[in-house]
């Protein structure tokens, strides 16, 4: 095993001697701060109507969205769903949101089994049997048509992911305009959950033949319903 | 002054017995029989041909993409001169989250440290997702050989790494592993797993395929997965796949390995903003590959799922040796595949033709430098300078002058004789065969002005160079500047 302190030193080490040697020539003069400083970022102007550009690129990239008015219309989306999938079980976070959404009782009357993401004794059973997911997001970004999925007690990583259709009902103040905003907020709050994950779209392949494969592992129904 | 004996005496090794084992030399022969492989040639025809168009349109909708170039350059050059340090910090944030680290000198003590930690669990079923460096350093075979009593059931779940692997194959495009394969010979391999024939038609294949995977993913003991990016300041190690498997294997498993090449490592979370931006773009023409996956440490109190244990694994295996010189540069890639795309020469010949994990350009200059230059002496010549991958690499690789570098290293150390190189007087002429002509079909189209801008590099070209010029088929370059060229993706 290599001892740490050792291999330290010498890529410390290393880096000098070359240097020293007049090794390095480097290609580029550096006249860029190389760190990309407040002021000198440029991101994409993306503006204007976030949702609508949310749901633009959602849609492009074979996925689905939906911008309701009121929670009751995004419970009835769910709903629906759950009827023409025919699904058998629905599993969802544990999450005050959720609750609200009050989704449980009547997607049951409809004859889909509801599971809650807490003291699952297997999570994997669960998970990799219900077919439909149903979670919330931290974020939805507009420029890339992402989700930001976290995990925490009650966000099970694996709802968002082996199920094969995955529905988020996100509220609007959730947008952000840029991937980059995203990574910003977190920077800035500091500390990080153990998972966060940008979903832009349903799962792809093209491994075979180049052709598009839609779905291969993670889910290939994605589904966001904006409220609000 | 050297004491006592150093810590590690790599530099004496030979570092044969690392890597890949088929050889590297030999590019020539292997280039020759590509050649007379139709399907592998219209397959990687069309694939990189649209990737290429699909990286411009996605360069096109991103205005800021050389200022995103030339500050993901400035990063990694920061990174890279700073190594030792961001590489503690890095160590130390994964700790405080409950991580562990192990610093790997060479495959072999990463093997040996995945081999125990699976005796540890008694695990049995260890899924992967695409990792270069655990190919880079064969781990599936090598954890199989010296680990053979635990009966370790090692499965790539990346689509096409599976496949390559169930045929005993070598991925051959960074992005696209089996390129070179077709539907009949994929739904052979298919139908040996399957115990029954499938028809080779492609939705048949998909649900199979992904039927088994998934029975592994949700029964996998260990999840390995490799790293696009290490964040320093927050421990977090962020990988990318658009299947979702790289997610999988690092969500679902109890244990989750996370394989690091050291020149993975960026200072700041907000850094990645930077390489995402840029990666999925010049990769497949994505704004951002499907799933971004960002992991720090095992999963926290009161969940569920996510790993109990997280590893992260740092492995040297020879990059250390580039730092502070000449070739540091060739650490910088983000392993996009853009140079892979637009190199004349893996057009024509594809990825096993270099016969090592890493192919097109980047494969070129890496492998010599990752394996020692007389293995893989062949490579540097693989490429006719033109010059499409340095101007195609989102990070601003030199690569063609790197290739060039190398040469003349050869030409140094007595590998190649001055300006007639015998192993490049042998690719010249492979590059001229008629399956070549035929293929490419545009002789002499060519302008043959040197594209190395530097009068004095442009000189100490060998003289077979300018038989090839003129046989490659590929748009005319530095006629425009840098800038104008990236944004239109050439
Ligand atoms: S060298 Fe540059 S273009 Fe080639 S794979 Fe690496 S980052 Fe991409």
């Amino acid at each position: 095993m290599a001892d740490r302190a050792e291999f330290i030193k010498d890529i410390r080490s290393r880096l000098q001697n070359h240097r020293s040697r007049g090794e390095y020539r480097p290609t580029h003069a550096p006249d860029v701060p190389w760190t990309p400083s407040a002021e000198r970022r440029r991101e994409s102007p993306v503006s204007g109507d976030l949702p609508a550009r949310f749901l633009g690129e959602l849609e492009a990239l074979g996925g689905h969205g939906r911008r309701v008015a009121s929670i009751e219309e995004a419970r009835d989306y769910v709903l629906s769903l759950a009827r023409e999938r025919g699904a058998e079980l629905l599993v969802r976070w544990d999450e005050e949101e959720l609750e609200e959404l009050g989704v449980d009782a009547p997607v049951r009357e409809a004859g889909t089994e509801v599971s809650v993401w807490r003291d699952l004794p297997d999570f994997r059973e669960v998970a990799g049997s219900a077919e439909i997911g149903l979670t919330t997001a931290d974020w939805a970004v507009a420029e890339t048509g992402s989700l930001v999925v976290t995990s925490g007690p009650g966000h099970g990583r694996s709802v968002t992911l082996l199920p094969p259709t995955h529905v988020a009902v996100v509220r609007v103040e959730k947008m952000l305009p840029t991937v980059a905003e995203a990574i910003a907020l977190y920077a800035k709050n500091g500390g990080l959950p153990a998972n966060v994950c940008f979903h832009t779209g349903p799962s792809r392949s093209g491994d075979i033949e180049q052709a598009l494969a839609i779905g291969v592992h993670g889910p290939g129904d994605v589904h966001v319903v904006l409220v609000g | 002054m050297e004491t006592g004996k150093p810590a590690r005496s790599r530099d004496t090794l030979d570092r044969r017995h690392e890597g890949i084992e088929s050889k590297v030399e030999g590019f020539n022969d292997r280039a020759r029989r590509a050649l007379e492989d139709e399907f592998l040639h219209e397959s990687v025809a069309r694939f990189t041909k649209k990737s290429v168009a699909s990286r411009q349109a996605a360069l096109e909708r991103l205005p800021e993409a050389p200022e995103l170039r030339e500050t993901a350059y400035r990063i990694k050059q920061e990174t890279m001169a700073n190594l030792d340090r961001y590489l503690e910090q890095l160590a130390g944030a994964v700790e405080e989250r409950g991580g562990k680290v192990f610093f790997a000198s060479d495959g072999e003590e990463v093997v040996n440290y995945v081999g125990e930690l699976a005796r540890r669990r008694g695990s049995k079923v260890v899924t992967k997702s695409k990792s270069m460096a655990t190919e880079e350093i064969e781990l599936n075979r090598r954890l199989e050989e010296s680990y053979g009593e635990l009966g370790l059931e090692i499965i790539e779940t990346d689509l096409g790494e599976w496949i390559a692997q169930l045929a005993g194959d070598h991925p051959s495009h960074i992005v696209a592993p089996i390129v070179h394969m077709n539907r009949h010979q994929i739904a052979d391999v298919l139908s040996g797993v399957a115990g029954e024939a499938l028809p080779p038609n492609v939705e048949d294949l998909l649900q199979f395929a992904r039927k088994r995977l998934r029975e592994k993913f949700l029964a996998a003991d260990i999840g390995i997965t490799g790293v696009n990016f290490g964040v320093a300041e927050t421990g977090t190690i962020c990988t990318v796949t658009n299947e979702g498997n790289g997610r999988l294997v690092s969500s679902v498993p109890p244990v989750h390995v996370a394989v690091m090449g050291i020149e993975k490592v960026i200072p700041k979370l907000e850094d990645l903003s930077v390489f995402t931006r840029i990666l999925g773009r010049s990769s497949t023409g994505q704004d951002l590959s499907v799933y971004t996956n960002l992991v720090t440490g095992p999963r926290q109190e009161g969940e569920l799922d996510g790993p109990e244990e997280f590893h992260l694994i740092l492995m040297d295996n020879g990059r250390s040796d580039l730092l502070g010189t000449e070739f540091e540069e060739a650490l910088y890639c983000i392993r996009c595949g853009a140079c892979l795309n637009v190199c004349p020469v893996y057009r024509q010949t594809g990825g096993h033709a270099y016969g090592s994990t890493y192919s097109g350009p980047i494969g070129a200059v890496i492998t010599p430098l990752l394996k020692g230059n007389e293995e893989a002496k062949d490579l540097p010549h693989a490429s006719s300078l033109c010059g499409a991958c340095t101007e195609a690499c989102p990070v601003g690789i030199p690569l063609h002058e790197l290739l060039l570098k190398l040469r003349n290293r050869q030409v140094d150390e007595g590998l190649a004789g001055k300006g007639q190189s015998v192993a490049f007087k042998g690719f010249e002429n492979t590059m001229k065969s008629p399956a070549l002509y035929k293929i490419s079909g545009k002789v002499g189209r060519m302008a043959q002005k040197p594209l190395v801008k530097d009068g004095k590099i442009g000189r100490k070209l060998p003289g077979p160079l300018a038989g090839w010029t003129g046989t490659r088929d590929l748009p005319a370059l530095a006629k425009k500047p840098f800038r104008e060229l990236w944004r239109e993706g050439i």
